[in-house]
Parts: structure tokens; C-alpha cells; sequence
């Protein structure tokens, strides 16, 4: 319960009496030390995938300097509200598409507009204030050596997999914690949207199975990899294909019943110091040639279809249907206050979790 | 009268104040655009308020629809009143693409249930349970259209009611607003510069066969007063009739100006030869006495040219007189009577005696008394004349009036030689020389017949018994409302 207190406070108290993130927390910093201007990023993607493209980007405008600051998505969004009368961040990128339509919608991001950003679809794009530059499926990830019987194609394997080796299966599945990591919660309600009993099954055999929790990808895929764990669900495809890329033990598998689509979204808010160099970042992400470099290079997968190599075409081609979660008001729903509150008291419920 | 005419001919552009009246296609032109104006500036101002009007009543159909949708979804929970979202419902409101959503569950018995805690609005008019109402409002800096229903929990747990306020930016509205107003706004502008081309190019039109008609004019030869035959719009017909009768009118005018010039010549050339062969004649004469003789018949001729010229000048005036001078009532006596006594003397010389007779007082006719006066010092004068042409000398020529039921009749008797039968129609002929026309006047019987034309009178010759000729004229009497005798009495 504790948790959800915190989680009210956040969203209906403007977040002034939550404790933030540790202030001393490290940035990264990228360019010359003594460039004149500075674009300070706040960004829940692993430095791992957004590095090198800071990197080109400070190669590119050799006077600009990027401070960059890895933050989880759920403190981001109450860091971007706190922080709302005098932002320290120039750019704030997330994953947690929900929250980050809810700063919009509330009113925190300013307006944009460049060539580049016009030319984004309407679903990867809303009012003009938040604005997405890469778009991948939501994959389980496996390690092939311990995961005992067929690896398994879609969800219903999965539930197969748990009822037939049950005792082997406890403890052994890790999934997001969705009262700590924002894209963990967006990605359990839009489960919960798209098949409302398949959730419940399988979050009813999560539960019983200890299934483990954790706030971020690279934990659980860290854990798939040592064996701890045999299976990862709902994992953010980028991170999990670079893993595999490396790793021969490990499978990426797309879910043949349906993959969720869901994208890496940026927004400036509002009084942000720099907007203008953000805006510039925006469109740097958003250029072909770094599109296509996210994918040749496995850092992400881009937003805009006609840059897509034969290897990525593959992968998603594999899968079933895909369920693109779209930028619009709709993801105001997820995070209704009500709803928010019934859907992880039943999570916390499922799932056994004693506060 | 020919200098008059010739200037005519030559309009002199400072005579035309063209310049300061305003020109007619200008005005049309003028006023036409201004009440084009108007009416596009109303109809703007029409599109206007109601493409607003449409936009809210098409995207408040949106509205309601998600706020029923979560009016659905309220329901308890461990006795608690709760509200699960549809997704649907803000799926509905998406289709507004680029507006934000604010809305608030309360329940009178909880408070607030879920959405944005600081939306606290009131409606515009007061609430009434189950009834949704819709008014714009700002909040979170935009102007935001809410909608807001509160009613009754149906739940037999539950008591009180619940409010939910749904709200959405106006950005799809100006949007769709502004695309209608564009299109028809475009419309309109279109339809007003077509109504103007119209306009400009039907005032062209209209105005053309007017420019038609007087540039043919201004072509003419100078003497060239034939009508004019070109072919224009029916309206312009009129126009072209009164042009017309106006120049066959002119035309009239010259003929008898000519005619009365071709007539001054002639009447003047024959008498100044006689006068010039008298003159030669008298030159050489030895003898004083015949001489004398001579310069006797010079004399003599001296006056009947001066006669003449009278003559031609009376006639100039009774032809202009009858072109120009409106006819009136007048009693034929007096120029009668004064014709009689102006000839009287004239004919006691020649030893014939001229007298009147008349059977009434007044005698009222419609005419010209001048032109009359002219006419009978005419008809007397000639009648004098011949009296003495026939075998034996006449010594009378009686002028009778008599009055009928509808006209007078005149009568100038002479008892002279008389008319051949064949020659009493052309006397009326100009220039037309019986016997009976010695004395060289040769128009008057022509102006006789002209004022008997004029005053749509009668004329016919007769012949006096024994011998000699009677002028007979019948001439209308004037009709008042009461009839002639009433006025006469």
C-alpha cells in the first residue's frame, strides 16, 4: 500500500512531497568540455543504445555539449513536474508513452515544429509535443539451455509450459514491477486491454509460480542470461535483441497471438533552458541516416518503416499481429486515477505481494 | 437656317458637359459592387457564426457519447462508488486529433472519485440532475468545452448523486469552423467577382448599341438625314425612332428651306430681267418722252418686285411660324377682315371692288391667325388680279364666310376669266404658272395650299357663274368641352 500512496502523491499532489531521485546522481557528459552550449537530456534508454548517437550527434554540432542523465521513467515524469516552473532538462525522453502523453496533456511540453517532425504519422505524434523516433515489439525472452520443453510461440505456450512443469517454473519467470518502472505498468495495462483473460490467467499463474519483479529491462535480462531465470515477459525489444545478438544461449521470441508496438517518445517542456538545440536532437534522431544507423548498428528500431533493413523486416515479420500503441488521448485511461488504483491493487493481489 | 444646321453637324465638345455628369456605367458599376459587398459581407458574417455553431454541435455529439460511455461505467465496489474508464470513450474523443482531455468523477457522498482535483466549475445555468449541459470555460491556460451531467446513483446501496465533468480543447472546432468558413468564404469571394466581371461586362453590353448608334452618327456625310437603319436591341428602338422623326423633321425643314430658296430665286430672276431690259430699253430711248415711258415701267416693276419680296418674305415667316408656333384658338374674322382691308385699296386702283360678307360674329378655329391672314391676303390678291384678265373688266370679288354645323366656309369669288378645267389641279403646284399666274407670284397659291395643309382645312376651285373662279375652304371649327356656340355666346 505504501507504494500506491507514493503513486497518488505523485500524480494528484504535483509531486512536491515525493521524494526525487538522488540529486547527485551522475550525468554523462558528451562533446567538448568548453562547447558554449548545452543540451541536457533526461532519458530512461540505456546509455548502452542511445551512446553512440549522442556521440554523432556532439560529432555533428561540434558546439553543442549533451549532458545526459539515465533516469527511470516513473521518476522522470515527477521530476518533469516538480521541476515544471524551471526545468533542468532541455529534452526528456521515455519509453512510458502514457506518462509522457499525460505531461502533454496536462499542459508541461511546449511546441515543435520542423520539417522533420511534420513528416511523422499521426500516431507517432501528438499536438505536436511529443514526438517518436522509434517503434519496436514487446518480446519474452528465453534462455534456450534451461527452458525446459518447447520453447514456447505465444502466451498460451507459456501457460502450458507453467502448468506442465510447475515446480520447475517457480521463481524462474521475471516481468517489470509495475509500481516502479512506468513502461512495466504501460505495458501490463495495454496487455490487460488487448486480452483481458489471457491476462488474467496468466498474471493468476505468475502469482502462484513466484514470478520475480524487477524496475528495469537489463535486470531481467541479466538474470535470463545467468540462468537464474528461464524466461523474461514483456521486455522492450531493443535491449533484448542486442543481448541476443551476443548471447547464442538466449532466444528473442515475438508473442504469434499479438506483439504490442509501443515507441520511445521525446518531449520538451515547457520554459525548457536550450528548446532550441532540443528540438535539434529531436530532428537529428528523426534524420534517415540515424534511423537506419539505430538498426545496422542494433541500438533500436526505427520509427520510419522505409529505412527498415532486411534483418529487422525479419524479425518482426516473424511475429503475429502487432498492437501499435498509438500517441493519442486514449493512454489517458491507463492512467486514470481510479483505474490506475484498481489495476495494481488486482496486480498485487495476483501476483501475492505482501505490503 | 443653313448656319445653324452646318453647326449642328459639328458638335463642339465644349458645348457637351460630359465631363461633369457622372457617366451611367460608372454608376451602375459603382452601386452594383457596393450591394455585392454588402450582401458577400453578411454572408461571411453568416458562415461565420454558423460554421462555430456547427462545429460544436458535431463535436459535442463526441462529447456526450464519452460521457455517457463513463456515466456506464459508474458503479460499487465494496460498497464504494467507483468509475472504470472505457477506453472506448476516449477512443471516441481521439477523433478530435490534437485535444487535451480534463475531466472529474465526484459523488456527493465520497467527493472525489477520480480525474484532475483542481477542476472545480460550475455550469452556466443552474444544474439540473440527468441533464447534460454544455458551455465553454478556461482552464489548464486554454478554453476548454466541457460537458456536465449529475444524477442520481441508481444502486439501492447508494445514496446521493454523482458528477461527472468532461472536457476537451477547442482546437478540432476552430479547425473544422475555420475550414468551412475558408471554403465558403472562397465561394462567396467568387461569386461577388463574378457578379462584378458580370457587371462590368453586361454595363458594356447594355451601353453598347447606344456607342453603336452615335458613332454611326457621328460618320454621316454632314447633309446625309436619311434614318438610321442598323440593327440594335429592342430597347434601344425607341431611341432609334425619336433619332428618326427627329431627322426626318430636319429633313422637312431643309426641303422647305430649299424649296423656299429655289422659290426666292425664281421669283426674283424674271423681274429683274424685265427690269434690266427696261432699264437697256430706257438706255436707249432718243426722245425724252419715251424715255420718260421707260423710266414709268421701270418704275412699275420696281414695285412689283418689292410686291414680291414681300411676298417671299410673309411666306419665309408663315413656313417658320407654322414650323414653330403652337396654333391656338382663333377667330377668323380678324385675319379675314384684316386681309380685306389691308387689299382693299390695291383693288379700288385696279376699279374692283372688294367686299365682305359674313353671317356670323365669331368664328372659332384652331390656327394660326398670321398664317390665315397670309393665306387670304393671298387668295384676294390673285382674285384682284384676275378680275381684270377676263374679256370684259370685273368689277367685283366678294370674300363670304359662312358657318356650317362643324366648320366655316370661305368663299373668295372673282368674276375674271376663270380656270380651265384642266389646269385648277396644279395651281396648287409650285412654281406652277397657269395663265392665271401672271403677275409672277407663283408661290402663293402653294403657301395658300400649306396653310390650308396645316390647319387640316379644305380647299377646292370652283367656278363663278357666269365666269370666273371661286376659292372655297372649309376650315374645322374649335371645339371647347361646351361646343363652339356656348363660347361663342
Amino acid at each position: 500500500m505504501k507504494w500506491f500512496i507514493i503513486l497518488l502523491s505523485v500524480f494528484f499532489m504535483g509531486g512536491s512531497q515525493f521524494v526525487l531521485a538522488d540529486p547527485e546522481q551522475r550525468s554523462v557528459e558528451f562533446g567538448q568540455k568548453d562547447a558554449p552550449r548545452v543540451l541536457r537530456i533526461h532519458s530512461s534508454i540505456d546509455l548502452a543504445s542511445f551512446g553512440p548517437l549522442i556521440e554523432g550527434f556532439v560529432q555533428r554540432y561540434p558546439n553543442i555539449r549533451v549532458s545526459y542523465k539515465d533516469i527511470n521513467t516513473l521518476e522522470m515524469y515527477n521530476q518533469t513536474i516538480h521541476d515544471s516552473r524551471s526545468p533542468q532538462a532541455s529534452l526528456v525522453i521515455s519509453s512510458a508513452m502514457d506518462l509522457q502523453i499525460k505531461l502533454v496533456n496536462d499542459g508541461y511540453a511546449q511546441t515543435y515544429h520542423s520539417f522533420l517532425t511534420d513528416q511523422l504519422p499521426n500516431y507517432a505524434q501528438w499536438r505536436h509535443q511529443v514526438f517518436a523516433f522509434s517503434l519496436e515489439p514487446v518480446v519474452m525472452l528465453v534462455n534456450k539451455d534451461r527452458y525446459p520443453g518447447p520453447l514456447p510461440k505465444d502466451r498460451q505456450d507459456i501457460l502450458q509450459t507453467i502448468r506442465q512443469y510447475s515446480n520447475f517454473m517457480k521463481g524462474r519467470i521475471g516481468t517489470y514491477d509495475i509500481r516502479k518502472s512506468g513502461v512495466g505498468y504501460l505495458l501490463a495495462s495495454q496487455d490487460a486491454r488487448q486480452a483481458d483473460t489471457t491476462w488474467g490467467r496468466l498474471l493468476e499463474a505468475f502469482g502462484s509460480h513466484q514470478v520475480k519483479t524487477y524496475c528495469c529491462t537489463h535486470e531481467i535480462i541479466d538474470k535470463v542470461a545467468s540462468g537464474k531465470l528461464v524466461l523474461g515477459y514483456n521486455l522492450l525489444g531493443s535491449y533484448v535483441a542486442q543481448r541476443v545478438k551476443e548471447d547464442t544461449h538466449l532466444k528473442m521470441i515475438l508473442p504469434k497471438d499479438y506483439s504490442l508496438m509501443v515507441m520511445r517518445v521525446g518531449l520538451i517542456p515547457k520554459k525548457a533552458p536550450n528548446a532550441h538545440d532540443a528540438g535539434l536532437f529531436l530532428d537529428y534522431l528523426l534524420t534517415n541516416s540515424v534511423q537506419k544507423r539505430m538498426q545496422v548498428e542494433t541500438l533500436m528500431f526505427p520509427i520510419k518503416p522505409d529505412v527498415m533493413t532486411k534483418n529487422t523486416l525479419n524479425i518482426l515479420g516473424k511475429s503475429g499481429p502487432q498492437r501499435v500503441v498509438e500517441l493519442d488521448q486514449q493512454l489517458l485511461v491507463g492512467r486514470d486515477f481510479a483505474k490506475q488504483y484498481r489495476f495494481i491493487k488486482s496486480w498485487e493481489e495476483a501476483l501475492e505481494i505482501t505490503h | 437656317m443653313w448656319q445653324k444646321f452646318l453647326c449642328r453637324q459639328k458638335p463642339n465638345k465644349g458645348e457637351l458637359v460630359s465631363e461633369s455628369t457622372p457617366s451611367l456605367r460608372r454608376r451602375f458599376i459603382i452601386g452594383g459592387i457596393s450591394i455585392i459587398s454588402v450582401i458577400a459581407a453578411l454572408a461571411i458574417n453568416f458562415v461565420f457564426e454558423y460554421s462555430q455553431r456547427l462545429a460544436d454541435i458535431s463535436y459535442d455529439r463526441l462529447l456526450r457519447s464519452a460521457l455517457l460511455q463513463m456515466d456506464e461505467n459508474i458503479g460499487l465496489v465494496h460498497n464504494k462508488v467507483t468509475i472504470d474508464i472505457p477506453w472506448s470513450a476516449f477512443a471516441t474523443l481521439a477523433q478530435a486529433n490534437d485535444d487535451r482531455v480534463f475531466y472529474k468523477v465526484v459523488s456527493s457522498s465520497q467527493g472525489f472519485i477520480t480525474g484532475y482535483r483542481d477542476l472545480n466549475i460550475t455550469p452556466p445555468k443552474p444544474p439540473q440532475l440527468d441533464k447534460i449541459q454544455f458551455f465553454d470555460r478556461e482552464y489548464s491556460g486554454e478554453m476548454v468545452r466541457f460537458a456536465w451531467l449529475e444524477r442520481h446513483l441508481t444502486e439501492s446501496e447508494s445514496t446521493g448523486t454523482v458528477r461527472i465533468i468532461i472536457g476537451q480543447t477547442r482546437l478540432s472546432r476552430e479547425e473544422l469552423s475555420s475550414s468551412v468558413t475558408e471554403r465558403a468564404v472562397e465561394v462567396v469571394l467568387m461569386i461577388a467577382l463574378v457578379a462584378v466581371a458580370l457587371i462590368v461586362i453586361g454595363s458594356q453590353l447594355v451601353l453598347r448599341p447606344l456607342h453603336r448608334i452615335s458613332r454611326v452618327l457621328e460618320e454621316r456625310q454632314p447633309g446625309d438625314l436619311t434614318p438610321i437603319n442598323i440593327k440594335t436591341p429592342k430597347e434601344t428602338h425607341h431611341l432609334k425612332m425619336v433619332i428618326n422623326h427627329f431627322m426626318a423633321r430636319l429633313q422637312t425643314n431643309l426641303e422647305q428651306l430649299e424649296n423656299y430658296t429655289a422659290d426666292a430665286a425664281h421669283q426674283l430672276r424674271t423681274p429683274l430681267a424685265s427690269l434690266r431690259a427696261l432699264a437697256e430699253n430706257a438706255r436707249d430711248k432718243t426722245s425724252p418722252e419715251r424715255q420718260q415711258e421707260a423710266l414709268e415701267n421701270i418704275v412699275t416693276q420696281c414695285d412689283s418686285l418689292s410686291q414680291t419680296v414681300t411676298l417671299l418674305l410673309n411666306q419665309a415667316v408663315v413656313s417658320h411660324r407654322m414650323q414653330t408656333n403652337p396654333k391656338e384658338p382663333v377667330d377668323l374674322l380678324i385675319p379675314v377682315t384684316a386681309s380685306c382691308r389691308e387689299q382693299a385699296i390695291t383693288a379700288l386702283h385696279k376699279g374692283v371692288s372688294l367686299s365682305l360678307e359674313a353671317n356670323v360674329k365669331r368664328a372659332m378655329v384652331f390656327g394660326d391667325a398670321f398664317a390665315l391672314q397670309q393665306m387670304m391676303q393671298n387668295l384676294i390678291e390673285n382674285a384682284v388680279r384676275y378680275s381684270s384678265l377676263g374679256a370684259d373688266q370685273a368689277t367685283e370679288v366678294v370674300v363670304r364666310v359662312e358657318e356650317f354645323s362643324n366648320y366655316y366656309r370661305i368663299n373668295v369669288i372673282d368674276y375674271g376669266a376663270g380656270i380651265p378645267k384642266e389646269e385648277k389641279k396644279r395651281v396648287f403646284e409650285r412654281f406652277y404658272r397657269g395663265r392665271y399666274d401672271t403677275a409672277g407670284s407663283g408661290v402663293g397659291l402653294a403657301m395658300v395650299k400649306d396653310i390650308i395643309d396645316h390647319h387640316t382645312a379644305n380647299i377646292i376651285i370652283l367656278d363663278t357663274q357666269p365666269n370666273g373662279t371661286t376659292f372655297q375652304i372649309d376650315i374645322a371649327k374649335y371645339q371647347t368641352a361646351h361646343g363652339a356656340e356656348d363660347f361663342m355666346l
